[in-house]
């Protein structure tokens, strides 16, 4: 039955009700049948899976999806009575009946008969489905009304509005439609200014110029990329079970860049899907291919490595080909596509497109590029400018020269170098029967067995003086996962504990424990500081690097509490004990003794210090030159120094963006594989990368890599890419599609509503260069856009889901757009543009609640500055446990590339509104704005209010409705001061104190009111 | 409430919130009933389901329900069959003995045992006895169990296709290993819709963790995917708001937030008659229902109404919030309030070492609640057309992870235990069998219980065809139990 609900319809009448499970088709009784709208949907649904193009399934040897094998058959045109096809489908006989009683097929209606009966006495005329033929620029039709209508747009919505007898709705009031421009193309309601700017422009071009002075927002780009994170499954978290974080935000602000240049699509596409491989690709470019690196990505102990990278590379094709081609190409993961013509082999060949990323399925982070976000470079070359100012007043200083420079690099140099002398150990035992090997850079390589865990055990013989000191080197080595420092399955390790102890030279086979002072390292993971490798406990707890994550060498220095003297000692004896299992054991490690007490030199430093002068970065030579200045420099050296420094530091943090994960094809192509069932372990005949043979094929002459996949579904002839486009941006704007399934135009799909309209705005999209920014504009120039949204009981009756458009979009808003509205009209929300994601808001303990893995998981650390009141596009995102107020209001997980939202309506939303402190928190600032901002008396300030939230002022039952409970409220708090000031207490922005407490909460009462608005929810 | 207009309105919409969408069907109800003619293929619908019925996709149900509830006792981690249910004498003799080839069949390993040289299989650490008048074989690491024998039907030819935990529990719970179709529950409220008009048709309960490696979960496991989000399971929290965001943080009184819903209601009931869209009123109707929760959760959460023999019955851990017992006894409580499906997840049971140090902490954890769960549903009466479920994603090895006595049991996907009891089921009986090993099904063709068929025999129970439950989506009807030949298995059937 539930099929019944939810099959297509079957019919382009909208107003074909579905009675007791049967798709009536009551359409086109007096017009011509049409195939793909009329009969394909038919054949699909009942036939095509055992007479279809799934050769394996195929019964009868009959196909009914071919005209020329299905007329030898069971069809003879222009004869329905002597068709095979009919009698079999009127059949009472349970042998002959089709489809099949035990077939699970529903029986064919009455009236799915009589369409096959005249479709066959019509010729039985079969057509390629719709959607694969390139679409043509349709002449706008002719219409009756000629003084409705302000372009082709609504010539096509008007012809069949008048087809199915309807009129159009009037345009609504303006500042309605300043608020429904506002919300689509910003995401946030317009000011009241806003309003009147909208309001008292009369001349004739004046809602183009707003649309145009919203296009220009900043704000636009960050709505746009909104909607395109869901389709890019964009999260900051790996997803499956262990849920830790990741940095790919570079790449949203690189998103967010290219809808505020109004980037063309078809550029938009090359780039993410194959920026690298475009000819001298910039790094903005390769950034932009994190597109296809946003996919959940595993670190769970025991999966298998290829299971997992072909699970990464199928969820590339099926978001490339939902996202692009609104085709559901998954479906030939494991066999012929049912229902559209694309053969298993096809998928794989599609499949090859991806499978050229020298990834891994276990912690497959890399490959990954340092790139900084296009959203800081302007900033970036003010700090630039500066600090070469700066350089050069330096470097003219007299005090300095070159001479200088060295002399003191001498000096820092001997501290450094007779810091610490490298010592191999005379003697490396490896309990869990790995070999240690010595290397030529004196480091100690672990190989071999690798058992769940280990202890080495090192003897020196120090040669010094004594031992004050000793430092432990953590190194990198390719042998390990992700080239980092340890043998862990993850690339990680933890050191449970480092001992220490001497033999006398008398005794030279007694070895006392060394008691250590204290222990320090470059880097700690949380939970597993240095501390805990010098607790007496050989356990699981230790230090440990987040080496899963941070691929870097990694230095801890051990002070002791006495230090050895060389006169006594014969042998210093260490143990490293790894207790944690998973073989998480320090893989390459080096070791050094001072000599001498420490001295504070930045181990960075050092460590510059100690590569030859000809092998150092700039950046190693400045930060040298840096330090050299401020140790031995005169004062006002000193002090120009640090100046400098402060400036470096700036262009630090602006360029500290993390490394993300981009797509590249590696060196030697990796061969692709038909997958039997679909499975990793089956792999049967091999296959190169291709295109389905139903689309149009790759020019000749150039590698089918990425970059020509991307070129293809851009090129002029692709069927495709413009009207899936073009039909998601209708969708931001009316709701739903001109095909309702967003995802699938394959022959499953909806039939399209206005298939005249949507070829004509996907020939206009590619014509103009495919310019986003004047689709939409084009769009909202219409006067369908601009129809008031009101519901008439007719037009309700006549099309309750708005299809047809003879009335104005009306919506319950995104999560998103909700939650941004709420901080703009109470004036909580900071619109600064890009960076890392924020920590909003969020029910305490949920995390952990969930997703907890006990002394691996972090909690949700709340900002707790104005990041909380950022848009909610730069909110955290933990996949499996999304933002909850905004999984309440139909948010996706961010699992999997979506394209089209649900949109509900619960209880549960009531909750939020009501009291998710971000709400509680805002209602109290508006309603502080309308008691300062909203003039003198409480009409005024009501209407004020009402006028931030819904942009219309309130009517005179609205305003009474208000003003009462307003001097309830306040009679209320002012007799009850206790419950004023908790109301005015959620939240973390300071509340007014020189506001009186009860006249204030009786405000913010007021504003919690305008929130629960369903007008305020609603797009109208 | 005293504004006719909205009474009016909400008498309409009162049950239609947890199971239908606003801009669909719920709308559509509405407006049905203001206009009942025109929309007479939804009335018909209404109808079929009885009076104050939600009506779900599935209307009302495919044939007659034994189970009109489901309680799920998940136990996540992975318990192992060989230790608690799978009773294998054979292995007395075999103990220590390395497993041949021969019975591995080529199974692949997970990476934390593939590397191992030796398989040696270790017997149960527990000793097994019969108990109740069926006799059932049940190890002494579950003593209450014991108590249940005649009610519960254990499975031991329980068999899946993952080998990790994350696949592993996201194909039990949605019929598929990756990310992206609908849990189990959600399909339960999609097709069945709520019997409730407070609560929600399906609920989540997550045990608090106490096992050192307990097992993170993810809201995938109850999701609702490419269904209506509505029926995404809402969980009910041990700690905090029970339901996220359910208590005023002004901490206003119950009065007050009437009047608050009151003065709101009014404004969105004016600009209805202004406007006409009737999702206005869908809007107010859940903000009314909205405010039925407020009232029914901590009426729901508030325990000390149970009288001492509830926790004589499910022990002192009952009164610890988030303990297995506190939340067994709140699935009891739910399912008498009208919630259809409660899912409730342990996830402390995977041990890769030690695990006959490990596995009795956590079996004295859930062993009673379980056990209390069945006997107090049955002496209430509700035992007969309710059905409890108990398992873990897959099974653990036969053979040891590492050695000694400290030894583990990795993951095994090849046969495992679990059991039900209740609503349709034969208790009393144990079905299925394993080799002399425990390592393999024997005659898995005729015998054994796939994951798909599992959930099939569930959907039976609740009185749908789950080859019916279906939803188009990318062109496709999904189903929860896939597209292979699976079905609800007929022996395990009262």
């Amino acid at each position: 039955m539930s099929a019944m609900k939810h099959c297509l319809l079957v019919s382009i009448s909208l107003f074909t009700l579905l009675l007791d499970g049967q798709s009536q088709s009551v359409s086109a009784a007096d017009s011509p049948i049409v195939f793909n709208r009329d009969i394909r949907p038919i054949l699909n649904d009942r036939c095509l899976a055992c007479h279809g193009p799934d050769e394996k399934q195929r019964q009868a040897d009959l196909r009914l999806d071919v005209r020329k094998l299905a007329v030898e058959a069971a069809i003879v045109p222009g004869q329905s009575a002597k068709s095979d096809l009919i009698a079999r489908i009127t059949s009472q006989d349970a042998d002959i009946q089709m489809p099949p009683a035990d077939s699970k097929q529903k029986p064919l209606s009455k009236d799915e008969i009589d369409l096959l009966r005249r479709w066959i006495d019509e010729g039985a005329k079969y057509q390629t489905h719709w959607a694969f033929i390139a679409p043509e620029r349709p002449v706008a039709p002719a219409i009756q009304n000629k003084n409705w209508g302000r372009n082709p747009i609504d010539s096509f919505v008007l012809a069949n509005l008048e087809k199915e007898g309807l009129t159009p709705s009037g345009e609504a009031d303006r500042p309605t439609l300043i608020r429904r421009a506002s919300l689509d193309l910003t995401g946030l309601p317009p000011s009241p200014q806003a309003v009147k700017e909208f309001v008292n422009d009369t001349s004739a071009n004046a809602w183009e110029k707003a649309i145009e002075r919203l296009l220009k927002s900043e704000r636009y780009g960050e709505h746009l990329a909104r909607y395109w994170l869901d389709a890019a499954r964009y999260a900051d978290t790996n997803g499956y079970q262990y849920d830790l974080e990741r940095e790919q935000w570079v790449w949203r602000d690189w998103l967010i860049h290219a809808f505020n240049s109004n980037m063309p699509f078809d550029q938009f596409t090359i780039e993410q899907l194959a920026g690298d491989l475009l000819p001298n690709a910039t790094d903005q470019q390769r950034l932009a291919t994190a597109f296809h690196r946003n996919h959940p990505i595993t670190i769970e102990g025991g999966v298998i490595d290829e299971e997992y990278r072909t699970e990464y590379v199928i969820d590339r094709v099926v978001t490339t080909s939902t996202v692009w081609m609104g085709m559901t190409m998954v479906c030939g993961r494991c066999h012929d596509h049912k229902y559209d013509p694309i053969s298993q082999k096809e998928f794989y060949q599609f499949f090859a497109f991806f499978n050229q990323v020298p990834e891994r399925g276990n912690n497959g982070f890399a490959p990954k590029i340092n790139v900084a976000s296009p959203l800081t470079t302007r900033r970036q070359q003010r700090i630039n400018n500066q600090i070469a100012e700066a350089e050069q007043r330096l470097k003219k200083h007299p005090a300095l020269s070159e001479k200088k420079l060295i002399e003191w690099e001498r000096r820092l140099t001997n501290v450094v170098t007779n810091q610490w002398s490298v010592v191999v150990p005379a003697t490396r035992v490896s309990q869990g029967g790995a070999t240690l090997e010595v290397q030529a850079d004196k480091s100690i390589l672990a190989t071999g067995k690798n058992p769940a865990t280990e202890t080495y055990e090192l003897i020196l013989q120090p040669n010094t003086s004594a031992v004050h000191a000793i430092r432990l080197e953590a190194l990198k080595h390719p042998s390990f996962v992700g080239g980092g420092t340890g043998r862990g399955s993850n690339g990680n390790f933890v050191l449970s504990e480092i001992e220490f102890a001497a033999a006398t030279k008398s005794t030279p086979d007694k070895f006392e424990p060394v008691k250590v002072a204290s222990a320090e390292a470059d880097y700690s993971q949380a939970n597993y500081n240095i501390k805990l490798a010098i607790d007496g406990k050989i356990d699981r707890t230790g230090w440990a690097v987040d080496g899963n994550t941070k691929f870097e060498d990694r230095v801890a220095v051990f002070t002791f509490a006495k230090p050895l003297l060389a006169d006594d000692v014969a042998q210093l004896r260490i143990r490293l004990h790894h207790r944690y299992g998973g073989s998480h054991h320090i893989g390459r490690f080096r070791l050094a003794i001072a000599a001498q007490p420490v001295q504070e030199v930045p181990p960075d430093v050092a460590g510059i210090v100690q590569t030859a002068a000809a092998n150092r970065t700039t950046a190693q030579r400045e930060r040298l030159t840096e330090v050299l200045l401020e140790r031995f420099g005169p004062k006002e050296v000193q002090a120009a120094t640090a100046n400098l420094r402060s400036l470096r530091n700036q262009r630090a943090a602006l360029t500290r963006t993390p490394a993300t994960m981009v797509m590249t094809d590696r060196a030697a192509p990796r061969t692709t594989h038909v997958l039997y069932r679909g499975e990793y372990d089956k792999p049967r005949e091999e296959v190169t990368s291709g295109v389905p043979a139903v689309f149009p094929s790759l020019p000749d002459g150039i590698p089918a890599n990425r970059l020509a996949l991307a070129r293809w579904l851009v090129s002029a002839n692709h069927p495709l890419t413009a009207r899936v486009t073009v039909n998601r941006y209708w969708q931001q704007l009316f709701c739903t599609g001109m095909v309702k399934t967003t995802e699938d135009f394959g022959s499953q799909g909806e039939y399209p509503v206005h298939p005249e309209l949507l070829d004509w705005l996907a020939v206009e999209f590619v014509k103009s260069g495919w310019d986003v920014k004047g689709l939409l504009k084009k769009m909202m120039l219409s006067a369908t856009y601009r129809q008031s949204s009101r519901v008439t009981k007719e037009s309700y009756e006549r099309d309750p889901d708005n299809r047809l458009l003879a009335r104005g979009p009306g919506y319950r808003l995104d999560a998103e757009v909700i939650r941004d509205s709420a901080l703009k009209v109470s004036g909580l929300l900071v619109d600064r543009l890009g960076g890392p994601s924020v920590f909003p808001y969020h029910p305490p303990g949920l995390w952990q609640e969930i997703n907890n893995r006990p002394g691996y998981s972090r909690t949700y650390k709340q900002d707790a500055n104005e990041n909380i009141y950022r848009r909610s596009l730069y909110t955290f995102w933990k996949r499996t446990v999304p933002p909850p107020s905004m999984a309440t209001f139909d948010a996706p997980q961010r699992e999997y590339c979506v394209v089209r939202r649900s949109r509900t309506n619960t209880p549960l939303q009531a909750f939020v509104m009501l009291h998710d402190p971000q709400f509680v928190e805002a209602a109290r600032q508006l309603g502080k704005r309308m008691m300062t901002e909203g003039g003198k008396t409480v009409d005024d300030r009501i209407a004020y209010g009402f006028q931030l939230c819904t942009a219309r002022r309130p009517n005179a039952a609205e305003r009474t409705v208000l003003k009462q409970m307003f001097d309830k409220r306040l009679r209320q708090y002012q007799a009850d001061k206790k419950s004023a000031a908790r109301l005015l207490s959620v939240g973390d922005s300071p509340t007014d104190e020189t506001l009186d407490a009860a006249e204030f909460a009786a405000w913010a009462t007021i504003g919690r009111v305008l929130l629960n608005l369903s007008e305020f929810v609603t797009k109208g | 409430m005293t504004d006719p207009i909205l009474e009016s309105h909400l008498q309409v919409n009162r049950r239609h919130f947890f199971g239908r969408s606003a801009s669909g069907i719920g709308a559509m109800a509405l407006a049905s009933i203001m206009n009942p003619q025109l929309f007479a293929a939804d009335k018909k619908l209404a109808e079929n389901n009885g009076p104050g019925y939600a009506p779900g996709a599935v209307g009302p149900t495919h044939f007659a329900p034994k189970a009109k509830r489901v309680i799920y006792l998940f136990q996540s981690g992975a318990p192992s069959q060989i230790d608690t249910f799978d009773h294998k004498p054979t292995l007395e003799k075999l103990d220590g003995k390395n497993l041949p080839d021969s019975i591995r069949g080529g199974q692949r390993l997970t990476g934390m045992t593939s590397g191992q040289k030796a398989f040696p299989a270790a017997k149960s650490f527990m000793p097994f006895r019969q108990h109740g008048n069926s006799g059932q074989w049940i190890s002494d690491l579950l003593p209450w169990h014991a108590k249940i024998a005649d009610e519960m039907c254990i499975v031991r030819s329980m068999y899946t296709e993952a080998i990790n935990h994350d696949p592993a529990m996201t194909f039990f719970q949605t019929g598929h290993q990756q990310p992206g179709r609908p849990s189990l529950g959600a399909w339960a409220s999609y097709g069945l819709g709520s019997e409730s008009d407070s609560l929600p048709a399906f609920v989540v309960l997550l045990n608090k963790n106490t096992d050192q490696q307990a097992q993170p979960l993810y809201a995938r496991l109850w999701g609702s995917a490419f269904l209506p989000s509505n029926h995404q399971g809402v969980k009910l929290r041990s700690s905090g708001d029970p339901v996220l965001y359910l208590n005023d943080p002004t901490g206003a009184k119950l009065p007050d937030r009437r009047k608050l819903l009151d003065g709101i209601s009014k404004l969105n009931a004016l600009r209805q008659a202004e406007v006409g869209d009737p999702e206005i009123a869908t809007r107010i109707a859940a903000y009314e229902m909205a405010y039925r929760m407020q009232m029914s959760v901590p009426e729901l959460t508030e325990i000390s109404d149970e009288p001492k023999s509830t926790f004589d019955l499910y022990g002192p851990d009952a009164k610890v919030p988030g303990s297995h017992a506190a939340n067994c006894l709140l699935a009891r409580r739910l399912i008498e309030r009208g919630v259809r499906f409660v899912q409730l997840y342990h996830r402390g049971w995977d041990h890769h070492s030690n695990l006959p140090g490990r596995h009795p902490l956590i079996a004295k954890e859930v062993d009673q609640g379980s056990a209390a769960l069945v006997l107090d549903l049955k002496r209430r009466g509700l035992l007969k057309d309710t059905l409890v479920v108990w398992g873990g994603e897959f099974g653990r090895t036969v053979y040891k992870q590492g050695s000694g006595t400290r030894f583990g049991r990795d993951h095994h996907p090849r046969c495992f235990s679990m059991w039900m009891a209740g609503g349709g089921i034969k208790g009393g009986m144990t079905y299925g069998e394993t080799d002399d090993w425990g390592y393999n099904i024997v005659d898995r063709e005729n015998t054994g219980v796939h994951v798909h068929d599992l959930n099939a025999t569930i959907l039976h129970l609740l009185g749908i065809n789950h080859q019916r439950l279906s939803y188009r989506f990318q062109g496709l009807d999904f189903r929860l139990t896939g597209v292979e030949d699976h079905g609800p298995v007929r022996a395990l059937l009262a």
